[in-house]
């Protein structure tokens, strides 16, 4: 055990400048005629593999501006939140004082994102997010934040109807739901929209988050002899079910529905036997057909090589979404955006969007596409045709958000 | 005397080069690895689960604060209490093992608790963690502020390190070491070496459940990992990187390991790979850390200034 | 209850059990042998995962990818002794638990520069497709084959450590080092065998996996933790009891599954827990 010495003073003294010149986040101030926006994205954890083309989308997004909005530049920044709900407000609490932005898309996990709009509801800025949790536009919603994705339920019709006109004799489901409140919402949109089409539920199994061992789910999914299986879950828990359903037999003879997919980041996991048989519900899929998403599918390709997948989408759509308020408030002023954002309309990448002044949700198309057979793909990333899209909003009683406050 | 002014200007000077926020998580983190020293330094128990009192601490101290609304001594209160008391309970368990089982125990019930608030979504808020967590006001002093929290911190730390000083340098301190260079004979000269542990286990669950409060303040969230066993292996690097040999080793492993997760992840992604091989390099070379690394540099300049001939000490 | 779900879950518990098994058979070796719990036993098994796929992109054939896999794990576990575990073996056993630690880090984040983040698909070879008909359940071909394969791997190790000299020798370094190094036997080479067949196993195990759970770079996380309780729960370097103690573990996970499926996880720590409180040897240790 050794005391420190005058030495060790000098050494700290000499660490902390070195610190600071080696990176340390100081204390600056951006200037008066810069707009820093930052992207929450992640690039280390559970998620690092989309951190790098949200942060591609954004872009493309803020170039097509040539990074300047009202006259003044856009200072563009990320921050890696880790997937970690922690890291993601320690970065976002930092971005806004010490390089004071104003504006936050971002972040990528629904989890997240509750934490980072707390952020935004403290620190009072604006904040894009796109994801599955309704809680941003319901009993969490604030004048700060906004929801880029459908609401549950617009996903929860449009898959249901879609899939019940292409299939009206397949009314036995069994459903696998993820253990959290997104899930249990779409699971509950789904059974009262099923109602309406007569499906009998003969089977609803939660999982836990996470959970990497779905033998025992399927099994249980088999056992009950349905028409079709539906799974309400994300990310790796999406792709390891289907995996698990392909593996015992059930899909390619039963039809297996991703009702709230993210679309190629998830497909691409899955091989393309896998995939036989696998309806999709997603907020963006690359062959969709508007002008601006034509346009972004183009630049995109040309830029990276391969088609957009939903989070350079969601990122892209988000960011434009901003810029259009901007637009039309006519200022860089946070409270002016927000205002200007409230009932915006504009027809943008997903077709149609409105986004509602009362809970700050974005009202637009959702899609849904049917899995490609392997002889049938053109490319190896041709992994669906999209058969239809829905844009039913959520009926006003669901409603969470009764007041969602003052800026 | 020369440590303590040391450490009173970095207190000071700290906030200076670096934001508010960043500097308050540096002294968390000392308080968290001077917990865990009191085990691996000082009595030889490598600890995995560290997390697991930190994090308890922070998810019950901070339901408390966000629902009951329970002012900032009792907070802090609560949190030293359920630090102790999970350690009690773990310890309990563990202690009476040795070694491989010992580390291998402590890593379990690590993962057990963190599965546990993992699932238990409806107190724990589950993979979202657990935002709005207060600041409540401390005699009348609003201590929002990033700079009032980080002196209210600064403080705890100061008061922190001194209460460790003291337990080190007390009789416990000198038996826990000396259950660390050889158990048999502490045992042999009649201390009761698994009710030794257990304190040690206790106090240092104690102080990282002091940690855990004061970090669910800081960001006004307990996330789920501050329970998991990646929270718990950074506590470990920091206080190793820093110096387990050291009183002072924590509070240095803390600087560089924050410094390092901050600055260093910034500019590459796949900065855990170089924390890995850090750490590879600090247990193949430079085992007593920052602190010895430090000590062999200064004392192989004092041998190259020395005349020849000069001994320190002569061979007898 | 069904009897035909019954039974599945105890198929499915079984087939898991087994590759627990096995990455409980290898972390026993090595904790057994060099008695330091090897924390980069998960990223071990991934990167058996990981060379699986990329033999199999190469050369196009299963079979020998499952050969190379392994094969590769446990040179890599040989250069891992030899450079890193060896030089502290004067430092003590918690440096060179606390070097694995750091291993694992750089093994993961490895992966992740070397093959991205992304998830993969691994499809089992063409003649291990699809499902059998039992009779009273379907059941995937693959983890019939995985169950199979699994149990003759662990046979092997039960054959090697029991009936072959070299086995005995291993065996005996678990007992009693100082005796062996006394008998003149290279104690050195003793434990980086030992420690390169508890790698190798972990690869096996990865790379049996690939195909039921795909990969990711993370794929070994729960596994090191489920580790760890099958050997705390068998006893240092017991053979027989990490195949029961994994086959206990991997059936209690898919039984719980069945009424209480969010606590599958928490459980099987707290049974850990448990047991280890009142038979800290485990079930079947003897020290």
């Amino acid at each position: 055990m050794r005391e420190l010495t005058r030495r060790d003073v000098l050494k700290l003294g000499g660490g902390a400048a070195a610190a600071t010149g080696l990176g340390f986040p100081t204390v600056l101030r951006a200037q008066a005629k810069e707009v820093p926006m930052l992207g929450l994205w992640s690039f280390t954890g559970a998620f690092s593999d989309v951190g790098p083309v949200l942060d591609r989308g954004m872009k493309l997004a803020l170039d097509e501006r040539g990074m300047k909005i009202q006259g003044k530049a856009i200072k563009y920044i990320t921050r890696d939140d880790e997937t970690k709900a922690g890291s993601a407000t320690r970065r976002a609490e930092e971005a806004v004082d010490a390089d004071g932005v104003k504006y936050i898309i971002g972040p990528w996990s629904s989890g997240v994102a509750l934490a980072v709009s707390e952020v935004a509801k403290r620190k009072k800025v604006f904040h894009y997010f796109s994801g599955g949790t309704e809680d941003i536009s319901g009993a969490r919603c604030h004048r700060y934040s906004f929801q880029w994705a459908a609401s549950p339920y617009t996903a929860a019709k449009t898959v249901v109807d879609t899939f019940m006109q292409a299939n009206p004799k397949a009314k036995r489901w069994h459903l696998l739901v993820a253990d959290y409140a997104f899930g249990w919402s779409v699971e509950k949109y789904i059974k009262e929209v099923g109602k309406t089409h007569g499906i009998e539920f003969v089977g609803a199994d939660r999982h836990p988050l996470g959970e990497r061992e779905f033998s025992n789910y399927v099994t249980k999914a088999a056992g009950n002899r349905p028409d079709v299986v539906a799974m309400i879950n994300f990310g790796l828990d999406a792709v390891t079910g289907a995996r698990e359903i392909f593996n015992f037999g059930l899909t390619p003879k039963i039809p297996l529905i991703m009702t709230w997919s993210s679309g190629v980041e998830e497909l691409v996991q899955l091989a393309p036997e896998i995939r036989e048989n696998i309806w999709v519900g997603s907020n963006f899929y690359y062959t969709a057909d508007t002008p601006v998403a034509r346009d972004f599918v183009k630049s995109y390709q040309a830029k990276f090589g391969g088609p957009p997948g939903y989070a350079p989408a969601a990122a892209y759509g988000m960011t434009r979404m901003l810029l259009h308020a901007m637009d039309k408030a006519k200022s860089t002023e946070v409270p002016d955006v927000v205002r200007a954002c409230e009932g915006l309309e504009v027809d943008d990448l997903v077709g149609r969007m409105r986004v509602d002044p009362k809970t700050h949700q974005t009202l637009r198309p959702y899609f849904f596409m049917r899995c490609k057979k392997k002889e049938a793909m053109k490319h190896p990333m041709d992994f669906a045709d999209i058969i239809a899209t829905g844009s039913t909003p959520l009926p006003a009683e669901y409603a969470a958000c009764k007041d969602i406050g003052a800026l | 005397m020369k440590a303590w002014l040391a450490i009173l200007a970095a207190v000071v000077l700290l906030p200076v080069f670096v934001r508010h926020a960043i500097a308050t998580e540096i002294w968390i983190f000392a308080i968290f690895g001077l917990g865990l020293n009191l085990l691996m330094g000082y009595t030889g128990l490598l600890s995995f689960g560290q997390a697991t009192f930190f994090g308890s601490a922070a998810y019950v101290a901070g339901y408390l604060l966000k629902y009951y609304g329970i002012n900032l001594f009792l907070a802090l209160g609560i949190g030293v209490l359920v630090g102790a008391v999970s350690a009690a309970v773990v310890g309990y368990l563990c202690v009476q093992r040795s070694g491989l089982y010992f580390i291998m125990l402590t890593f379990a019930l690590n993962q057990m608790f963190f599965f546990t608030a993992y699932q238990w979504t409806t107190v724990t808020g589950g993979e979202d963690g657990m935002p709005g967590i207060p600041r409540p006001t401390v005699l009348g002093l609003d201590i929002h502020g990033p700079l009032a929290y980080y002196a209210t911190v600064a403080g705890l730390f100061l008061v922190s390190l001194w209460v460790m000083k003291r337990i080190v340098e007390s009789p416990l301190g000198k038996i826990l070491q000396a259950i660390r260079e050889n158990e048999p004979r502490a045992e042999a000269l009649g201390y009761d070496v698994s009710r030794m542990k257990l304190v040690a286990f206790v106090v240092g669950g104690a102080f990282s459940g002091l940690a855990g409060v004061l970090y669910a303040m800081l960001f006004g969230i307990v996330p789920l990992e501050a329970i998991g066993f990646v929270f718990s292996g950074n506590v470990v690097f920091a206080t190793l990187i820093g110096g387990s040999g050291s009183l002072y080793g924590p509070v240095i492993g803390s600087f560089v390991f924050i410094w390092l997760s901050e600055s260093v992840s910034a500019m590459w992604a796949r900065w855990p790979l170089l924390l890995g091989v850090a750490f590879v390099i600090v247990v193949l070379f430079f085992r007593g850390g920052v602190v010895e690394a430090w000590a062999r540099f200064w004392a192989w300049r004092a041998a190259r200034r020395a005349p020849a001939g000069a001994r320190v000490d002569a061979p007898r | 209850m069904k009897a035909s779900l019954l039974v599945s879950q105890v198929l499915n518990g079984l087939a898991t059990g087994m590759l627990y098994a096995l990455m409980g058979i290898g972390l026993s070796i090595i904790t057994g042998v060099l008695n330091i719990p090897n924390f980069a036993h998960g990223a071990l098994f991934a990167l058996g995962a990981y060379s699986l796929y990329t033999v199999i992109q190469l050369v196009g054939n299963f079979w020998l990818a499952l050969a190379l896999a392994p094969l590769g794990v446990g040179l890599l576990g040989v250069l891992i002794e030899y450079g890193g575990i060896r030089p502290l073996y004067k430092a003590g056993h918690d440096y060179q638990l606390l070097l694995t630690f750091g291993l694992s880090l750089i093994v993961t984040e490895g992966i992740i520069i070397v093959w991205s983040p992304v998830g993969m698909s691994q499809l089992p070879p063409p003649v291990l497709r699809g499902g059998v008909d039992l009779g009273i359940t379907f059941y995937p071909k693959y983890r019939l084959f995985v169950m199979v394969a699994a149990g003759l791997l662990v046979l092997g190790a039960w054959l090697f450590l029991e009936k072959t000299r070299y086995g005995a020798i291993m065996r005996a370094g678990i007992e009693d080092k100082e005796m062996v190094s006394l008998l003149g036997i290279d104690i050195h080479r003793l434990f980086t065998a030992a420690f390169a067949l508890g790698c190798a196993m972990a690869g096996i195990a990865g790379a049996l996996t690939a195909p039921i759970r795909g990969l990711n770079p993370w794929m070994g996380v729960d596994m090191l933790g489920i580790a760890f309780v099958v050997v705390a729960l068998a006893g240092l370097g017991n053979l027989l009891g990490s195949i029961v103690a994994g086959l206990l573990v991997g059936v209690a996970q898919s039984l719980v599954a069945l009424f209480w499926p969010e606590a599958s996880v928490a459980v099987i720590f707290a049974v850990m827990a448990a047991i280890l409180l009142v038979r800290p040897q485990g079930l079947f240790g003897i020290r």
